[in-house]
């Protein structure tokens, strides 16, 4: 994957009207805070739009898992397996646990954080070593980025999901950016508006350099 | 002014309520129906009230709207089962203000115990069902749910399931308007009506018959609600509900009836489309609900041969079903080689108990003690799993204390000594714990009841209830005494009993299990989502650890097993110091506190 437009590109070839994508994450990761964003961008930004997530027990440190779909008009607001057109996670092992949701030239971007499960059956659980190769194998083209890092630097780890928003912003024009920054000035407390949007910045700048 | 806003299906029924004119509505936290008065109670201009449980909602909503109110009441699909005594009579006893029940039906289980088919009850309870398949809908179908209880003096069932209240999309609302209370005839004593004796009852009976052939010339009349969208005429699809967007995924040029009123089935639509297609489809989700009526019709059609019983619906399942039907003019979206690449030995992420949570060290304990646990529906349900696994059963709200009394009274006919304790949150206790508590009381019962009172309906996202005395709104009301209110019904042993301290609450259970009369210890631990200062310092690790591996029976979220080895997660602790009570080396310690070590 090069430069910025490889969503719209994959976009025309297939002749599809709507974007799929799936948002993946671990509970306290803000991946509702995350689809939320983006469904109110795209909705800004004229399109049809659908959200859908489960989140029963997502502040207890589960999967959590959000689906985003928009275009000029859009019926179910579940994704079918293999029909994303990107995946975003801000975990490696919950990017494996989602690959198959995602077409053969889906866009995958992936937060380069390890948090391992509560066990849930007899003994530790063990962290796939090889979850990267699991990834890149079916996806060499797949962006790992370390969107923890970045927004710890910042000085807020919870802002990983807006520097993975900037990384998708770099990858479609559907969206203006100052659409997604108008949006990130609504979607947070005043307080915290500042360091998402130089999350969201962070993650647009190191991404528009792909 | 009208715009286009994102809502959730639980918020767009809030704002079709507020656009009605409704000026009551009850309900008690559930997902995924919790978030619609959770609006309601934000928006204002209506009173909006939490209800101990399902059945007194139901009913505080049925006075209001013989008051002259309209009424919503919203609730999860089991609980209407709660509601359904006085559900059933008021389909007899009819409306004053129009009266709509949200039933959020839950398919696929996501965080429900059974995916019953709400359908049904309705269909039992003679009442009918509206059913939305998107926000817009949602609010829109509210809106002449409330027109259609008034007109045919029926409380009408709203039925939603979890992709309908969870998924977002555009809805068109008026902002900045108040809109008018609707006006309800005043209230007038009509005897023969609303006192459902049995004289007055059986030509209720009658009315309700001749009101449900009314609804079906209604359901089929009404285009808002129920239309033909004819399309190819190879293939006819009766659908309504999320299952419609996901027909819509697949068949796009279908001839579709599209069901915004399910029940009572507008007959005279199905035969129509019957009529005009080659092959007829009923796509729904759960039951055959649909279906069965099309079939008792003579109506030759495929539904559950090759759509699942269970489970929940997607475009997946859907085209799926049509392949399998031989129509090749399904499309599946999706990449094939993706679609069978499911991932393999991938470690499952199951939400657990969070670090520093009161719950923990209850259920450390219970399962040390090897008791026989009947528990009960909450964010303490986590205890039942790994590795804490101390919960024999978990049925329904408030059972616990109903089932303990069973279990201990078969068991000791047998001869069975085992010790059996009933788990309970605060807000369970307060929703149907009370009743069971009166019953072990009354029926010289001797089990010991356990509440875990963490002050809040946390499972749902932290809902007040009587315990906590704040209400809905926010106002501070009276609050319940879960102290005062075992004691008032007889149960002289009741002691506090600190849910961090394991020895105590050994020593307490022992105590009170050996004690042959009823008794409730009370574990108060604020839930740590809500107050999330910490308890102590973080856990240090004083002495290399040599990996006995008894801290990880805690299953502590803070405690990481790495290789066999624990490492404490300073950020994630909130020193409860539980590991510290359990750890056999005395290697764990919290800054100015003594270990216990437990030998």
């Amino acid at each position: 994957m090069s430069g910025t437009r490889d969503l719209n590109r994959g976009l025309e070839r297939d002749g599809a009207r709507v974007r799929n994508l799936v948002l993946a994450g671990v509970g306290g990761h803000g991946v509702l805070a995350l689809s939320r964003v983006i469904a109110e961008g795209a909705l800004a930004a004229g399109f049809d739009v659908r959200k859908s997530e489960i989140h029963g027990m997502s502040q207890r440190g589960g999967s959590v898992l959000s689906e985003v779909r928009y275009g000029s008009s859009v019926n179910s607001p579940l994704i079918p397996d293999g029909a994303a057109d990107l995946l975003i996670s801000l975990e490696l092992l919950e990017a494996l646990r989602h690959l198959h949701r995602l077409k053969t030239d889906g866009i995958l971007l992936v937060n380069e954080q390890r948090i391992t499960p509560a066990p849930a059956g007899s003994g530790p659980v063990l962290y796939p070593e090889d979850v990267l190769d699991r990834i890149l194998d079916p996806f060499p083209e797949a962006r790992i980025l370390p969107a923890h890092d970045m927004a710890t630097e910042l000085g807020e780890s919870r802002a990983a999901n807006m520097v993975m928003l900037g990384a998708f912003a770099a990858c479609t024009e559907d969206i203006p950016i100052h659409g997604w920054e108008e949006v990130i000035e609504s979607a947070f407390r005043s307080d915290l508006v500042p360091v998402n949007l130089a999350a969201f910045r962070a993650g647009l700048s190191l991404a528009s350099a792909w | 002014m009208a715009n286009r806003i994102l809502l959730s299906g639980n918020e767009a029924i809030a704002e079709g309520a507020l656009e009605a004119g409704a000026h009551f509505a009850a309900a008690y936290p559930g997902t995924p129906s919790t978030e619609i008065l959770e609006t309601l109670s934000r928006r204002g201009g209506i009173r909006a009230e939490w209800a101990p449980n399902e059945k007194v909602a139901y009913e505080t909503a049925y006075g209001a709207s013989l008051g002259g109110a309209r009424a919503l009441v919203a609730m999860k699909h089991v609980v209407v089962n709660v509601a359904a005594d006085p559900l059933f009579s008021s389909s007899y006893a009819g409306v004053n203000g129009g009266l709509v029940l949200v039933s959020a039906d839950d398919p696929a289980m996501h965080s429900s115990q059974n995916e019953q088919d709400n359908r049904q009850l309705a269909r039992a309870a003679k009442i009918p069902v509206i059913e939305p398949s998107d926000s817009q809908e949602a609010k829109d179908f509210t809106r002449i749910a409330f027109e259609i209880s008034e007109r045919f003096d029926t409380p009408v069932m709203l039925r939603v399931t979890t992709r309908i209240c969870h998924s977002m999309s555009p809805v068109a609302v008026t902002r900045g308007t108040t809109w008018p209370m609707a006006r309800i005839p005043d209230y007038s004593r009509n005897f023969h009506k609303h006192v459902l004796l049995p004289a007055n009852a059986r030509p209720r009976h009658d009315f309700v018959e001749s009101r449900m052939v009314e609804l079906e010339e209604y359901a089929a009349s009404n285009r808002d609600l129920n239309r033909i969208e004819w399309g190819d005429r190879t293939v006819g699809v009766v659908t309504g509900g999320v299952a419609y967007q996901y027909l819509r995924e697949v068949l796009p040029g279908a001839s579709v009836l599209k069901l915004g009123m399910p029940w009572p089935l507008p007959r005279a639509l199905v035969r129509e489309l019957a009529a005009g297609v080659d092959e007829l489809y009923v796509v729904e989700e759960l039951d055959p609900f649909i279906e069965t009526e099309v079939r008792a019709l003579g109506v030759q059609v495929l539904g559950k041969e090759i759509f699942p019983l269970t489970g929940e619906l997607n475009p997946d399942v859907v085209a799926r079903g049509f392949e399998l039907s031989g129509n090749g003019t399904a499309t599946e979206p999706g990449d094939v080689r993706q679609k069978n690449a499911a991932p393999a030995a991938i470690p499952p992420r199951p939400p657990v108990l969070c670090a520093g949570c009161g719950h923990r060290g209850v259920f450390f304990t219970l399962s040390k003690m090897g008791l026989i646990v009947t528990g009960d529906i909450g964010c303490y349900t986590l205890g039942a799993l790994h590795p804490l696994e101390s919960m024999d059963a978990c049925l329904c709200m408030g059972a616990s204390i109903g089932m303990a009394h069973g279990m201990e009274a078969a068991l000791r006919a047998a001869g069975d000594e085992r010790r059996v304790v009933g788990v309970i949150g605060d807000s369970t206790f307060m929703h149907s714990g009370i009743t069971g508590l009166i019953n072990t009381v009354y029926n010289g019962g001797s089990s010991t009841v356990l509440v875990l009172d963490n002050g809040t309906t946390a499972m749902t996202g932290h809902q007040d209830h009587p315990g906590t005395g704040v209400t809905a709104t926010g106002e501070r009301g009276q609050q319940v005494d879960i102290e005062a209110v075992c004691r008032a019904v007889g149960v002289r042993r009741v002691r506090d009993v600190d849910p961090y301290d394991i020895a105590a609450l050994e020593a307490a259970l022992n105590e009170e299990l050996d004690t042959p009369e009823p008794s409730v210890i009370i574990c108060r631990a604020a839930c740590r989502l809500v107050d999330r200062t910490p308890i102590a310092p973080s856990v240090r690790l004083e002495i290399e650890c040599p990996g006995c591996g008894t801290c990880f029976e805690l299953g502590c979220p803070a405690i990481d097993d790495r290789d066999g080895v624990a490492v404490i997660d300073a950020a994630a602790c909130c020193g409860c110091g539980l590991c510290v009570q359990v750890c056999p080396f005395c290697g764990l310690r919290i800054e100015g506190h003594e270990p216990a070590g437990v030998p």
